[in-house]
């Protein structure tokens, strides 16, 4: 007879690794790197946005442009990204890692759980790590808040949520480098090659074009760039959520013992198949939301509803290299806008060989974006929607759009603020706090003056 | 492999067979079978080296083998499905060194739903009252080894593998942890023990293994491995075991 033990209550698994997580050194180390980098980022931005914000108090076409998302927002998150993509993943290597060394994994997956229950408990333990993480960067809000600084609340949740997403892709990184490295510091260095990874294809990016772009298409840093665009695009939450499962799924294979070594790399295959699958599907939803209060990152609406109407094929074609910041310019301004804005939008970007800072040497195409539709043709070298718009226009053989009312326009947040006092709190008074935190956090853990 | 006249359980409640594994260029176990009935106390013994852990891991499914299978009542017991059965208790492990212990077994009992009362029990019966406000990595060796006991009796399942149950006990301790083995098995729980001191062995086992080189060299009771080993009656089991390995 066996035992048809029931299936064991998620509740005790879960209180288990949240007091793992704060036995955890990591997190505690983490807390208090990132209450002063947190407060570094935040009080250099204010002085900046201060500093620039004087003038733009007496212009109010000056003051339109400021924006506390792109001031302060942004900036202050800088030092959170940069924490979280060092720190992070030893977090959440400990909660797997630990348990190996240990030798609990040997008992835990001989619970009446199922293994994606175990891999689910440890995963909630890593949001609550990112939850706590949250705190300081929180606190520099309301500061911000108090100091008499406005904050979008549609802007500010992307760029939570693309943040968020960012960290749960670490973790779940992290957690399948523990899942298949035998100790902790072997997991940290598999964890860590794929993050600090990410930051060199971006920078192989800024010099070549071709692969590299691709790659950086991929790296993870690009996956929050339309976050901290205020841009909520919809392929790439959903592609780091099906990349986050897949990650997780993978950990869940390799980590329990016994599984024959061949099941395992069947299984593997087989996710990372569906995960790619699901990946170039979720690649094709274009949504992408603009959640800034004066969408900024789009056209005009008059421009975007006439655009959306042009149903034939747009090929852009740019000869510029990857490295020109005119290209970045274009980009932002205007081919990602197209992309979005009209159904069949192609762009192709004609590299140069060699190119300096000012285009190449006796290649006289360098510099053109050429634009073809509807069998028509057409060349410029300006860089403005102002001037590629009515180009496209005529292309189509449509007219100009009858420009909508403004309503749109954002009155401009500009702040004169001293936010030097933060320092106190953020360099002092929230340490010492955490120190003490982490002290009776770690008073569970202290061995008794005497041993029985 | 010596056969015995038990080699074969007239009740069979789990049965491994052929179990084979390889570790590098080592032959860690090869060709194990043997069988077990339901309460009865199975010893595996043999020096260090002689596979007993390997063997466990494997029955439990947290090693793969490369051969053989383990039957639950004559139907084929699927690696997966292990645990419905089988709970193993692994030596020299020191799981959440960083938690309290009173937490980890109160998880442990919450996880199998067992009433607290049964974790009462089995806390005095081990005498684990002093270590509970104490992190596990604070336990000394004797009670960490009966910490990992009480984890391992609070699972309610009909076979319970423990490797080495009795290692840094003293005397003492070994008899009260053998009273409560017994009262397990009397209960109708088996148990299969990996244990090198033959000594203790002698004293609880029901029916040994013989493991040597990662062979098994006999299967039976004291008395069928005596008249296997054709020494005269009475003999020790070192003596057995030295005779047959």
């Amino acid at each position: 007879m066996r035992s048809h033990e029931p299936r064991a209550p998620v509740a005790p698994l879960l209180r288990k690794e949240m007091r793992e997580l704060v036995t955890c050194n990591s997190l505690w180390v983490l807390m208090l790197l990132l209450s002063p980098l947190v407060g570094y980022s935040f009080i250099q931005a204010v002085a900046l946005y201060a500093e620039a914000s004087r003038p733009a108090l007496s212009i109010p076409e000056l003051a339109r442009q400021f924006s506390p998302f792109d001031g302060i927002l942004v900036p202050t998150l800088g030092g959170f990204y940069l924490t979280i993509t060092l720190l992070f993943p030893f977090i959440a290597i400990r909660l797997i890692a630990a348990e190996k060394a240990s030798g609990g994994l040997k008992l835990l997956v001989q619970l009446p759980y199922r293994l994606i229950d175990l891999i689910a408990a440890k995963f909630a333990a890593v949001i609550a790590a990112w939850l706590i993480a949250l705190i300081p960067l929180i606190l520099a809000l309301v500061w911000w808040a108090l100091l008499g600084g406005h904050l979008d609340a549609r802007e500010t949740a992307t760029l939570m949520l693309g943040h968020l997403l960012y960290a749960l892709l670490i973790g779940a990184i992290s957690f399948l480098a523990a899942a298949l490295a035998e100790g902790g510091a072997t997991a940290a260095i598999l964890a860590l090659a794929v993050t600090l990874g990410s930051w060199v294809l971006d920078f192989a990016a800024l010099d070549r074009g071709g692969v590299s772009n691709l790659l950086a298409a991929l790296s993870l840093t690009s996956l929050l760039r339309p976050f901290e665009q205020g841009l909520l695009s919809f392929p790439a939450v959903l592609g780091m959520l099906i990349a986050t499962s897949g990650f997780l799924a993978l950990a869940v294979i390799w980590l329990p013992p016994g599984i024959p070594l061949g099941r395992k790399l069947k299984g593997s295959a087989l996710i990372v198949a569906a995960a790619a699958i699901l990946i170039s599907g979720a690649a094709q939803a274009r949504t992408v939301l603009d959640v800034t209060p004066d969408r900024r990152n789009s056209f005009p609406l008059a421009d975007e509803k006439l655009l959306g109407q042009l149903q034939d094929r747009l090929l852009v074609t740019v000869h510029m290299a990857s490295s020109d910041p005119r290209l970045v310019d274009l980009d932002r301004k205007v081919l990602a806008r197209l992309k979005r804005a009209m159904p069949r939008v192609t762009i192709r970007i004609a590299e140069p060989g060699q190119t300096n800072p000012f285009g190449t040497a006796g290649d006289e195409a360098y510099g053109e974006i050429v634009l073809s539709y509807h069998g028509k043709s057409a060349t410029t070298r300006s860089t403005g929607a102002g001037e590629i718009l009515p180009i496209l226009y005529e292309l189509a053989g449509v007219g100009l759009p009858v420009p909508g009312a403004p309503g749109l326009d954002e009155p401009g947040y500009p702040l004169v603020a001293d936010a030097s006092n933060a320092a106190v709190w953020f360099y002092g008074v929230q340490p010492l706090a955490l120190a003490v935190m982490w002290w009776l956090a770690a008073a569970n853990r202290r061995i008794p003056w005497r041993r029985s | 492999m010596t056969a015995t006249a038990s080699s074969r359980t007239v009740d069979a409640l789990m049965a491994v067979c052929g179990i084979g594994k390889v570790l590098g260029d080592q032959q860690v176990l090869a060709d194990v079978s043997f069988e077990v009935a339901s309460g009865e106390i199975l010893g595996l013994i043999g020096p260090n080296g002689a596979g007993k852990t390997t063997l466990l891991e494997c029955i439990a499914g947290l090693l793969a083998a490369d051969t053989g299978e383990v039957r639950w009542r004559s139907s084929l017991l699927p690696r997966a499905r292990r645990k419905e059965s089988l709970f193993y208790v692994p030596e020299a492990i020191s799981p959440y060194p960083d938690q309290k212990t009173a937490e980890v077994l109160a998880f442990f009992r919450q996880a199998h739903r067992q009433p607290p009362s049964r974790l009462e029990h089995l806390v005095s019966a081990l005498g684990l009252e002093p270590t509970l406000s104490k992190p596990v990595g604070a336990l000394s060796k004797g009670y960490r080894r009966r910490f990992l006991l009480a984890l391992g009796l609070l699972a309610p399942r009909p076979v319970l593998l423990m490797d080495e149950p009795f290692d840094g006990f003293d005397l003492r301790q070994t008899r009260e942890v053998m009273n409560l083995l017994r009262s397990e098995a009397v209960d109708g729980r088996t148990l299969v023990l990996s244990i090198h001191q033959l000594a203790d062995a002698q004293r609880i086992c029901d029916r040994l293994v013989l493991l040597s080189g990662g062979l098994v060299k006999g299967v039976g009771t004291l008395a069928e491995l005596t008249a296997s080993a054709r020494l005269p009656i009475g003999s020790n089991l070192e003596e057995v075991f030295l005779a047959l390995a």
